[in-house]
């Protein structure tokens, strides 16, 4: 390398010179670039746009990624906030359910003052069998819940009565299961009879009117209620309405079939009648 | 494992698949409503079991069921199940070794059998009670076998494993 900078150092030293002068030269006289600037940025051009796409490319990947990743973090967020407003709206519906329901139960206190003990329950359980139609709520003896306590909907429309009773729990034997008998009485005539749950109308969701006096006129529509006789249950809540009056096999007595006012499968909630003064 | 543990070991095993039973039943049976009525699975347990372990052992296995069940489902009488089951197992019981041969079929036929008996026995209760209702009680009976007698199928697998399981643990007697 001595050597050579030695022998042609000078001859180097001119070369450069050469071009230099030469390259000042055409950079002051061309209105464009220099030639060879020119053939220099000619070719190495596609390499720079090579260059430049696959930065952006690169680029425009990172960006996708971090904002992949940014935007699940807000869908995760996002997914959490809508979950609990839909848990809020549930919630306010249930509680605007209830809302309504105890509105209606206190226009019932209002129209009757003789009710005066209500116990709102829950229904945890329908009828286990398909032999029997009852329910489970959960009130029991904590609550002051007793045996054959009577059990209304927010309406005052009768559901059933209690005819099992635990500490944190009651069954319900509801008005059209076999083992229900209530003193009815019709509300247009005041006619009375027993309402009593039979197994051949019960999986049709009726119930039976029984022990008609002989001259009872009875149409259909007819509102029947309870009457309190005896002072076992509260009267004038609502059992249903009569549907039709059949002939007894015997032909010697009548019945009516009564189409309870209670939708027993879309029941959730239910009021239990404690005490209640008996009305003459 | 002497003997007394095998059969400790075998009606634990036989109490679990019952309880197990119990939550489908529990929780997924009792909101299947077809036709108005929903599967039960008490008979068929206390067909099944009667079938595999034979009258005697089957009855006892049926009256402590028949005893949960009536602790829990409500009944025309309180004690209807623990009349009835033991009946019900007695006679799957006998039918199975005397009858039929010890199998599915014979699984399938005790079943039905209990279905009816205790059907048959909740139209006597209506009669008792001045209600006769046999049209509807054969109506409900009838829809009830209809739609619980495919539960046979997983009910004697399972419970023919347990069986199966304690024979294998048998010492051989020679």
């Amino acid at each position: 390398m001595k050597d050579f900078l030695k022998r042609y150092g000078l001859w180097v030293l001119f070369a450069t010179a050469v071009i230099a002068v030469g390259l000042a030269l055409l950079s002051v006289f061309s209105t464009t670039s220099s030639p060879l600037v020119n053939l220099a940025q000619t070719v190495t051009s596609p390499f720079r746009a090579a260059y430049t796409a696959i930065a952006d490319w690169v680029t425009d990947k990172q960006n996708y990624y971090e904002d992949t990743t940014a935007l699940k973090a807000e869908n995760e967020e996002l997914k959490q906030q809508i979950a609990k407003m839909e848990a809020q709206v549930r919630q306010a519906q249930s509680d605007s359910e209830e809302n309504k329901r105890l509105r209606t139960l206190m226009n019932l206190r209002e129209q009757r003052r003789d009710l005066s003990d209500f116990e709102a329950a829950t229904i945890t359980e329908h009828s286990t069998s398909n032999w029997t139609s009852y329910l489970t709520l959960n009130r029991g003896t904590e609550h002051g819940v007793e045996k054959n306590d009577c059990v209304v909907t927010e309406s005052g429309y009768l559901v059933g009565v209690v005819s099992e009773v635990g500490t944190n729990w009651c069954s319900v034997l509801n008005i059209i299961d076999t083992d229900t008998s209530l003193g009815a009485q019709i509300f247009r005539t005041d006619d009375i009879g027993v309402a009593e749950g039979d197994f051949s109308l019960m999986g049709k969701g009726r119930l039976r009117l029984d022990y008609l006096p002989a001259g009872a006129q009875l149409l259909n529509g007819d509102l029947v209620v309870t009457s309190g006789l005896g002072g076992y249950y509260p009267s004038g809540l609502v059992i249903g309405t009569v549907e039709e009056v059949q002939t007894d096999d015997s032909g010697a007595t009548s019945y009516a079939v009564l189409l309870p006012s209670v939708d027993f499968d879309a029941l959730s909630q239910v009021f239990i009648i404690k005490s209640f003064d008996i009305v003459d | 494992m002497t003997p007394r543990q095998e059969t400790i070991h075998k009606w634990g095993l036989y109490a679990l698949a019952t309880l197990l039973c119990c939550v489908g039943q529990g929780l997924v049976l009792q909101y299947v409503t077809v036709l108005g009525v929903f599967p039960f699975i008490y008979p068929i347990l206390a067909a099944v079991v009667s079938t595999l372990e034979g009258p005697l052992s089957g009855m006892v296995y049926s009256l402590a069921l028949g005893v949960v069940c009536d602790l829990t489902i409500s009944a025309p009488i309180p004690c209807f199940y623990t009349l009835i089951f033991p009946l019900s197992g007695l006679l799957a019981g006998t039918l199975a070794r005397k009858v039929l041969s010890s199998g599915f079929l014979s699984a399938v036929v005790t079943s039905a059998a209990a279905f009816v008996l205790t059907g048959a026995f909740h139209g006597l209760i209506f009669v008792f009670s001045s209600r006769p209702a046999w049209a509807e009680t054969a109506s409900v009976c009838g829809r009830e076998l209809a739609l619980s007698i495919p539960l046979v199928l997983p009910v004697y697998f399972l419970f023919r494993l347990v069986w199966r399981k304690s024979l294998e643990n048998q010492p051989t007697r020679l």
